[in-house]
């Protein structure tokens, strides 16, 4: 099955250095605690579109599935405002040899490829994806296994920094020795992935060499943004000395290598930890198993709806928290208390880094992870699989942060899910938008406090000029502004009726709109956290404050998340049900529940 | 309902008319692409009316069974349900009860057939299906017809023809009295199998209720019948429809057909054909359908068709990305579904403008030799279009090819 992947890429070759600029601004916070922040990415001058991208921090990414956010065409991508950060993993183009994408002439062959606003989209690239911690072979001296459709290949340093170069991304990945073979995994093996991931990261910071007209070669720094996965899996100590690593002045052929960068570091734009691999725990107690993984994914990656991939449980132990009563009782004690917690983990890589770059954390479960990661560490950017999991589980998010007082009164003390379960038969005559928290764009009103939700789901843009087909449709467009009484910006929101009703009828079109809807919900969620964060100028009040916040939003919301429990659930049961004689087979079996 | 023809063909019967009915105006001929379950598959509303689509269909067999008309009803209609402001389409149910129902027993009072949900026996008349039409709330409301496979022959189609004609009285007062005549509107379904007497018949007993009816419809067709059949069928209903009527091609969908209708005289036609062929992969263009699986499009940098205005190939969607996500993300589902409904959208756009223009036989005769051009022209098309006075054949040297015709990309080899 293993196949190398060492051709060159194709068609367009290496630009070399028009790689735009990225810096971090920390505008407040220290080594770890919440922190707020701006991340600009400036491009060259040369280019046609905006030059700046400012994303104020803390704030999030989205994940591509085939290099395509999951349900969404173009036109979405480009109306969904909070999105500015685009992640794309480039393993299933390993399908093909040279990678298809390498062909894509343009001075921004990234963008380009898959449609994405250079003036508004950071787009960056990884070699696998974030979320997936399927078992793999396990990778080699110089190599990384990655997953495509065809089956498992091999990708050396030298593939992947070709990839590189010549895609052009805004942000890369560098290659990470992350094991994704059977836990335990044995000091040795920590070991070598700690030396391996940072030879990696060597190689990807060389300089590209020039050949010049007279033939002579010259070398330039990439000035590559390259953000690199810290390495040392669940063990603190292991992660230190990744750390350490990279902070150390390199000599001789090292440092050679990478000249005229003094120590790895130095070539790191940005620090990211992958939750994902540290989800997968070894496993002494049967609960954590029983989501079985890699055989269910394997056949859905080839199914139109591969929403299985996305269906990943939470784990709700990943950070110890006195708030999550209930989610520390099932664990058995002794796990949590030989493992050190996510916090734990991360502060120890970033312990002996410096503090203004900006951190990323991919593969969180909950807003409730966020906020704590937020809280504890002082992470900047987290990945919205989690969100758009929700939407292929046919949850539409409703949470908002702060929490208003208005939240306070709960009657029978029970917390409240983080979204709605619309597959749920109590949501079939319900004619609301999807979310309590936020109201829909055309009932926006001046005086209310409650925010809006720009998303397409509760706030679709009545159409002002459809394409015409001939030059007597005007008359139907005219006609129907003419009569729209005045028509108003917002259409009145799609309701959870409707989304329910998509759902089990497998329409499609549920899970675009939760999408949208979900990110959206989580977009907030950070403006929110940056609106308090920003809000004091004192950094010891900024942190007691927010922490308040975190413990009231934990106080109010479930941080269990059991509604994606039983949405997932129900999800499976429409998937499995699907066919003929299917309603009969579920009105049978709401009998049997009966 | 109001219908006005606004020009005419000088060769053919093709026309173009102004349609305007409770939920604004849609110029014909026009394709109406099909959201069974109340949702154009993987689309939003917004952004199918974008597509500049102003007549989408919904199937009351389906809606009836989910949500129900009691959600139907709390929620004020279907359009409200949807969030579709433009006009809505509903046929009967009449179609799906016998093309998804097994054990369908058509008697006089209705069709009886098994409940999906229990299997109980449990009956359609034409009042009820008139009355479920009513809570959908369509602008154009379908009579409930008795519809027998185009493939039948003998004793039943006839028989299917006359308690269509039947039905429909029932359906007529039955709408009569629903004081819902001034929002929707009813049309009449032309059946009688592939028997141009049968066929005479009905075009005779339903145009004497024109005054109760604002539409026609052709039904019994496409469904798998020679297609030198079908166009006959096709031009005998047109050319007898009163003219001051929309006159519905029910089930059709290739562009080929959809341009042969349209010159035989017809307004409206239906299909599902464009949005399933592409969640099967398939674009739909002016050179013919390409099959995005295949091979030959991996590494191709192209959009499908550069000038498409559709939002796929405006944001330079290449066939690569396509082939690297057609059938396996629900995102390549949406990107050919906009493309192809706009490919549909464009076919009958620029015949109004060719009507309008006094030049759709050049337009028929270019869309052919673009299409058609290296693989030769289905002579039913031809034949089909030598009966309205436009020969195809004249001046190219294009062959003939026998049977349907049908364009199709099976594999790299083609």
């Amino acid at each position: 099955m293993a196949n190398s992947a060492q051709t060159q890429p194709g068609g367009a070759q290496p630009v070399g250095s028009c790689f735009p600029k990225l810096t971090f601004i920390l505008d407040q916070g220290k080594q770890f605690g919440p922190r707020v922040g701006r991340l600009c990415l400036t491009r060259p001058s040369d280019t046609p579109s905006n030059h700046l991208i400012d994303i104020p921090t803390p704030n999030f990414l989205i994940g591509t599935s085939r290099g395509v956010i999951p349900h969404f065409s173009r036109d979405h991508v480009h109306s969904a405002n909070g999105i500015s950060w685009i992640n794309v993993s480039f393993e299933s183009f390993l399908e093909q040899t040279p990678p298809v994408p390498t062909y894509q002439a343009g001075s921004q062959p990234l963008h380009d490829f898959f449609g994405f606003d250079s003036s508004k989209h950071i787009v960056s690239l990884s070699l696998r994806d974030p979320l997936d911690a399927r078992e793999m072979p396990p990778n080699g001296n110089s190599h990384v296994s990655a997953s495509c459709m065809r089956g498992v290949r091999k990708v050396t340093p030298a593939d992947w920094r070709s990839y590189v170069l010549t895609m052009q991304p805004d942000i890369a990945f560098a290659l990470s020795d992350t094991p994704f073979t059977a836990v335990p995994h044995s000091q040795k093996r920590m070991t070598k992935s700690i030396e391996r991931s940072a030879a990696w990261l060597a190689d990807l910071l060389r300089p590209v060499e020039h050949t010049m007209d007279d033939s002579s070669t010259e070398s330039t720094p990439t000035a590559l943004n390259v953000f690199v996965h810290m390495a040392g899996g669940t063990s603190t100590s292991a992660r230190r000395a990744f750390s350490h690593s990279f902070m150390e002045t390199l000599h001789g052929l090292e440092a050679d290598a990478v000249k005229p960068l003094l120590c790895l570091d130095e070539g790191v734009a940005g620090y990211a930890f992958d939750l994902a691999a540290l989800h997968v725990r070894p496993a002494p107690s049967s609960t954590h198993n029983d989501k079985g993984g890699g055989i269910e994914i394997a056949e859905s990656s080839l199914i139109l709806q591969n929403s299985e991939l996305l269906a990943q449980a939470p784990t709700p132990n990943a950070a110890h928290t006195p708030t999550s009563i209930s989610s520390s009782m099932i664990e058995p004690i002794s796990l949590l208390s030989l493992t050190p917690t996510l916090d734990e983990l991360l502060r120890a890589s970033l312990d002996p880094l410096p503090i203004a770059k900006p951190r990323l954390v991919t593969d969180v479960r909950s807003p409730h992870e966020i906020l704590r990661l937020i809280k504890d560490v002082g992470v900047d950017v987290f990945d919205a699989g989690w969100a758009v999991k929700a939407a292929d589980i046919g949850v539409a998010l409703d949470l908002i942060f702060p929490v208003p007082c208005s939240h306070d009164s709960d009657p029978d003390h029970r917390k409240r899910d983080v979204g709605h379960n619309l597959y749920d038969a109590k949501y079939a005559y319900d004619f609301v938008r999807l979310s309590d928290a936020f109201l829909a764009g055309c009932d926006r009103t001046s005086s209310s406090k409650t925010p809006v939700c720009p998303c397409a789901a509760c706030s679709p843009v009545a159409i002002t000029s459809p394409i015409y087909h001939s030059k007597v449709d005007v008359q139907s467009h005219q006609a129907h502004l003419d009569e729209g009484t005045s028509r108003e910006q917002f259409s009145p929101p799609f309701t959870r009726a409707y989304l329910h009703h998509l759902l089990h009828t497998h329409e499609m079109s549920a899970h675009t709109l939760l999408v949208a809807h979900n990110v959206a919900v989580l977009d907030a969620l950070l403006t929110g956290v940056r609106t308090i964060l920003s809000g004091h100028v004192d950094q010891h009040e900024v942190a007691t404050i927010f922490a308040r916040e975190v413990t009231r939003f934990e106080e109010v919301y479930d941080g269990d998340m059991s509604v994606f429990h039983t949405a997932r659930e129900n999800w499976k049961d429409v998937k499995y049900a699907r066919g003929k004689g299917r309603l009969a087979r579920e009105a049978q079996k709401g009998k049997e529940v009966r | 309902m109001q219908f006005e023809v606004i020009a005419k063909c000088h060769t053919t019967r093709a026309r173009v008319c102004r349609m305007k009915l409770a939920h604004g105006v849609t110029m014909l001929p026009t394709f109406m692409p099909v959201a069974t379950q109340a949702a154009i598959k993987g689309l939003t509303p917004q952004q199918v009316e974008s597509l500049g689509i102003t007549l989408i269909l919904n199937n009351t067999y389906h809606l009836n069974l989910r949500p129900g008309i009691k959600v139907l009803d709390e929620a004020g209609g279907a359009h409200k349900f949807q969030g579709w402001n433009r006009n809505l389409l509903t046929d009967s149910g009449g179609f799906q009860l016998v093309s998804l129902s097994k054990f369908t027993k058509i008697t006089e009072d209705g069709a009886l057939f098994a409940s999906p949900f229990n299997g109980e026996p449990t009956m359609l008349t034409p009042e009820q299906s008139i009355s479920i039409q009513h809570s959908i709330g369509a602008d154009i409301i379908m009579q409930l017809d008795d519809v027998v496979s185009s493939l039948t022959v003998g004793p039943r189609v006839g028989e299917a023809m006359h308690r269509s004609v039947r039905w429909l009285d029932r359906c007529i007062e039955q709408h009569e009295k629903s004081g819902r005549k001034d929002k929707q509107n009813l049309f009449a379904i032309v059946q009688g199998g592939l028997d141009p007497a049968l066929r005479d018949l009905c075009l005779d007993a339903m145009i004497e209720r024109k005054d109760q009816v604002t539409g026609y419809a052709i039904g019994g067709l496409s469904g798998g019948e020679e297609k030198d059949v079908f166009w006959k069928i096709i031009k005998q209903c047109a050319d007898r429809l009163p003219s001051d009527r929309p006159r519905y091609s029910m089930g059709v969908g290739f562009a080929e057909d959809l341009l042969v209708c349209v010159a035989l005289g017809v307004d409206m036609a239906d299909c599902v054909f464009p949005t399933r062929t592409a969640r099967f992969g398939v674009a739909l263009t002016f050179k013919g359908p390409l099959n995005l699986k295949l091979g030959k499009h991996t590494k191709s940098m192209d959009p499908i068709d550069k000038s498409c205005p559709c939002p796929t190939c405006a944001s330079g969607m290449s066939r690569a990305v396509l082939h690297h996500i057609v059938t396996i993300e629900t995102a390549g589902a949406h990107a050919l579904t906009i493309h192809n409904l706009v490919f549909q959208a464009r076919v009958m756009g620029g015949a109004r403008d060719a009507i309008l223009e006094g030049r759709f036989p050049e337009y028929l005769r270019s869309f052919f030799f673009d299409y058609f051009g290296d693989t030769g022209y289905p002579e039913w098309c031809v034949n089909a279009l030598r009966s309205v006075g436009v020969d195809l054949m004249q001046g190219v040297d294009v062959p003939l090819v026998k049977g349907s015709g049908v364009r199709w990309e099976y594999s790299d080899a083609a």
